[in-house]
């Protein structure tokens, strides 16, 4: 169950990554089409914090604080990046996404790692 | 863009904030962990770890508010950073026993992927091309 929502996590913030910093190399401010990709990534990641929690007896992480650490940043991460992109309508908020998208899946790469121990 | 004069928050700036935002919330929540849990296994490492994530929260605030109260809060944290990374990153190569387990900036900040030597640089950069002239409109 943790795998694949951790490697799904990854690979549509990996996606989104390319997405926005193909907008920021053509000189394009954030779209709400990458907010709602940004929104569906934000949904994996409450599921995974809904399984954690409903885990935390069974087969718990390795490094319990560690991994709550990891999890709650990756909550807030995604967030961030979409208020600034309301708040920045140029170039420099597709820039600001693809910081937030590469760090939402390194969190993920980070968070496999601890589950794994 | 903000007609403010010595904005640092906008444009380019929003990527140095966010990347300073980063770097401050992961060293703060490690050195955290690590000093509440550990801190008598490395004392001089963690509570160096905990000043170097207090700088980083400082510098993300400073520039974010910017203008001519908040840049020079932002002068001397980034100042102080590259001191940091400096002294400590050669102390760490050339005295490694006074460590005993890895700061944010141990070894020039080669646990954070060099962002710890990079930032700051490119914050002082940032901070000199965004400072206010007389006579000169904002841009």
């Amino acid at each position: 169950m943790w795998t694949p929502l951790a490697l799904a996590v990854v690979g549509l913030s990996l996606a989104l990554a390319a997405w926005a910093g193909r907008r920021a190399v053509r000189d394009r401010p954030v779209i709400l089409r990458q907010l709602l990709a940004g929104a569906v990534i934000e949904a994996l990641i409450v599921v995974e914090v809904v399984v954690a929690v409903l885990t935390a007896n069974g087969s718990p992480p390795a490094d319990v604080v560690t991994f709550w650490g990891y999890l709650v940043t990756a909550l807030v991460v995604l967030p961030f990046a979409a208020a600034w992109a309301f708040a920045e309508r140029t170039r420099w908020s597709s820039v600001v996404l693809v910081v937030a998208a590469l760090t939402s899946a390194f969190l993920q790469y980070r968070l496999l790692q601890v589950f794994a121990g | 863009m903000s007609a403010v004069p010595g904005d640092t928050a906008h444009g380019p700036g929003r990527l140095i904030v966010a990347v300073y935002g980063v770097l401050a919330l992961a060293a703060t929540a490690r050195s955290g962990v690590q000093i509440i849990r550990d801190l008598d296994r490395a004392p001089t490492a963690y509570l160096l770890s905990g000043l170097a994530a207090v700088v980083y929260l400082v510098a993300t605030v400073a520039l974010a508010r910017g203008g001519v109260r908040w840049r020079p809060v932002a002068w001397a944290a980034i100042g102080t950073e590259l001191v940091g990374v400096l002294s400590v990153g050669a102390l760490s190569l050339a005295a490694p026993q006074l460590f005993a387990d890895a700061t944010v900036w141990s070894g020039f900040g080669r646990g954070y992927g060099y962002v710890p030597l990079v930032l700051p640089v490119v914050g002082l950069w940032w901070l000199a091309r965004t400072r206010p002239r007389e006579g000169v409109p904002d841009r």
